[in-house]
């Protein structure tokens, strides 16, 4: 059976650099790994292997058991909808522009898009474990609530409203004589903006069902997922990973272990300074020995407060261009539970 | 920068932007401006920077002189069919409310335009001398800073179009909006940001913008570095020092914040990056 890592955490983290580290250590421990990125640094992409938007999953040059793709969120948003949509429907809304508006700006689209293209690796069963990097927009958790928020948006708030029951035929929509509030709404709005919009809701919703049950089997990989939380030990992204293990568990599972990425070394945090040292790297040494303090407190609280397995990867000032720099960060590493997410 | 009336601060996701933001409003609250600091995305970027609870929709005085809020959508939207838009008793036409609050997530120009309209409002009214926004991360600020003129693409007619020009006009002067773009001087926040930049130089919504660069390094003098601990320390920042030249190279700064190290709460950073600010200013 196929194993899937959800790598997820606040922005700017390093979330990428790490599902590719850990993608590389998981091939090179024998696994047939897919590493699926959204938004790589150039530098990480070309060490990954990979060069474009919407590569589909491509085997490594010089690491025959690691794979990687790089997703194109809303050009397969857009996908999912027309793959659940009748031919004839299909062709109205790839012309209508509030499904082009709806697919490039809807919060949990981009999210979707990466989970469903994520279950779908995972459900080829071509790969041993899947590591997904996933996606920044909305903040992380949208991710996992992505697919009962888009079941939501095509089944149709406004289109139950204005219908006052199921999916109507399209002809019903202009019956707005029934329907003061339209008139109000065309006022404000003017013209028949509320009516375009319907339109468009009518189309999508025929979509509902494929939509609401291809969601139900996203839901279920992502519950048989391991959750690894990034964070550096900053207040910002601790406070979003504290999010996250506040309400994972209800959306998707628990989890498993949270990466305190560019941790700093123990020994620094009591530096031993030589007599002959000038004052200028005096100072930076004592600058530098009270972030790593703090950051060691910041994982102490962690694991206290929230009963959190805490595992460190360090600041590292190498440019990751290779697969080894890659491998090497992650076996600088400590406390990583390998066995519990899969590898190893 | 605060004889503006409006301060919208955006940033890649990671880089601080709500702390600089936290950190402007408190700097213009110290020098006696009546500060509104609005949250526009997700809840507690700001409330945290100012250690204080939850934000909501009603501002909160925070600091003496300075209010903050978060921007609840449906609230913004009620308060602007009723007042802005005079829809007289419209608390009664819920449906209403509730029908623009789907349209909205469905046609996105419109959930934008309620943000940017509420904080545009609060500009116009005379409460307040400086209104700094908490904005959504660089990769979504162009929709918001579009959405008047979406609008009014959107829309041939009607009262939220006429609206829209006012709110276009107020967003392009240079005497009431600033455009602050935080950045670090790493790969991915300065290839966002001058993607952004470029974005900005097509479009000409918004007077060019102010770039702050956070947690810049100082330069360590050169010499041989001892062994031990010590040496490490030295070896790692001066890697880290050149490397942030190189981006700061690629995206020069109008301002720098330096690197700030051992600080435990998002409000330490906050009061410390406005410390950092006025000594600049």
């Amino acid at each position: 059976m196929t194993k899937t890592i959800l790598i997820t955490g606040a922005g700017g983290v390093g979330k990428t650099t790490i599902a590719a580290a850990v993608g590389v250590t998981a091939a090179r421990e024998g696994l047939r790994t897919l590493v699926v990125t959204v938004d790589p640094a150039r530098r990480l992409a070309s060490a990954l292997g990979i060069a474009h938007l919407g590569d589909e999953p491509t085997p490594h040059v010089d690491e025959p058991l690691l794979w990687a793709a790089m997703l194109d969120a809303s050009a397969s948003w857009r996908a999912v909808a027309m793959r659940h949509a009748d031919p004839d429907v299909a062709t109205r809304l790839a012309d209508n522009e509030f499904f082009h508006a709806a697919s490039d700006h809807f919060p949990a689209s981009q999210s979707y898009a990466a989970a469903d293209q994520a279950a779908t690796f995972v459900q080829a069963r071509a790969w041993d474990l899947v590591v997904v990097d996933t996606p920044p927009s909305g903040g992380g958790i949208d991710f996992f609530a992505a697919p009962a928020q888009m079941a939501d948006l095509v089944g149709g708030r406004l289109l139950r409203w204005i219908t006052g029951g199921p999916l109507p035929g399209r002809k019903l929509l202009y019956n707005r004589a029934a329907r003061p509030m339209l008139r109000v709404a065309d006022s404000i709005l003017g013209s028949d903006l509320l009516e375009r919009v319907a339109e468009f809701l009518v189309d999508l919703r025929t979509t509902y069902d494929g939509v609401a049950r291809r969601g139900r089997e996203i839901e279920k990989v992502m519950r048989e997922s391991s959750i690894v939380v990034i964070t550096t030990a900053d207040p910002a992204p601790v406070s979003e990973a504290v999010k996250f293990y506040r309400e994972l568990p209800g959306l998707a599972s628990a989890p498993k272990v949270v990466i305190f990425n560019r941790t700093l070394p123990d020994a620094w945090g009591s530096p031993s300074i030589p007599p002959e040292t000038s004052a200028e790297l005096r100072h930076v040494a004592q600058l530098w020995g009270s972030e790593t303090l703090r950051q060691r407190d910041a994982r102490e609280e962690f694991s206290a407060r929230y009963g959190a397995t805490v595992a460190t990867v360090p600041l590292s000032d190498e440019p990751l261009t290779d697969l080894d720099g890659l491998a090497r960060l992650m076996s600088q590493g400590s406390g990583i539970p390998w066995e519990r997410i899969g590898i190893g | 920068m605060l004889d503006k009336r409006l301060i919208i601060v955006s940033g890649k996701g990671g880089v601080g932007k709500s702390a600089v933001a936290a950190g402007l409003a408190l700097l213009a609250q110290r020098n006696g401006l009546r500060v509104l600091a609005v949250e526009m995305g997700s809840s507690g970027g700001l409330s945290t920077h100012f250690s204080v609870g939850p934000l909501e929709f009603k501002p909160r005085e925070v600091r003496p002189g300075l209010h903050a809020m978060h921007i609840v959508r449906s609230e913004a939207l009620l308060e602007y069919l009723s007042i802005q838009l005079r829809l007289p008793g419209i608390g009664r036409f819920g449906a209403v409310a509730r029908a623009f609050d789907a349209l909205a997530t469905a046609a996105p120009a419109i959930r934008e335009i309620i943000t940017i309209g509420k904080i545009l409002w609060e500009v116009r009214e005379d409460r307040w001398d400086l209104v700094v926004a908490d904005a959504p991360p660089t990769g979504q600020i162009g929709s918001y800073l579009r959405a008047p003129i979406s609008i009014s693409e959107l829309v041939p007619t009607g009262r939220i179009r006429a609206q829209s020009e006012w709110m276009t006009t107020t967003l392009g002067d240079p005497d009431m909006t600033q455009l602050v773009i935080v950045t670090l001087p790493e790969e991915l926040p300065s290839t966002e940001t001058l993607e952004t930049m470029r974005w900005l130089e097509d479009n000409q919504i918004v007077p060019p913008p102010l770039v702050i660069s956070n947690r810049v390094l100082s330069e360590l003098e050169d010499k041989p570095s001892p062994g031990g601990v010590v040496g490490e320390i030295a070896d790692l920042h001066r890697s880290l020092w050149s490397e942030q030249q190189h981006w700061l190279g690629k995206v020069p700064p109008d301002l720098t914040l330096p690197y700030m190290f051992g600080l435990f709460t998002p409000g330490e950073v906050a009061a410390r990056i406005s410390d950092e600010l006025e000594a600049l200013t």
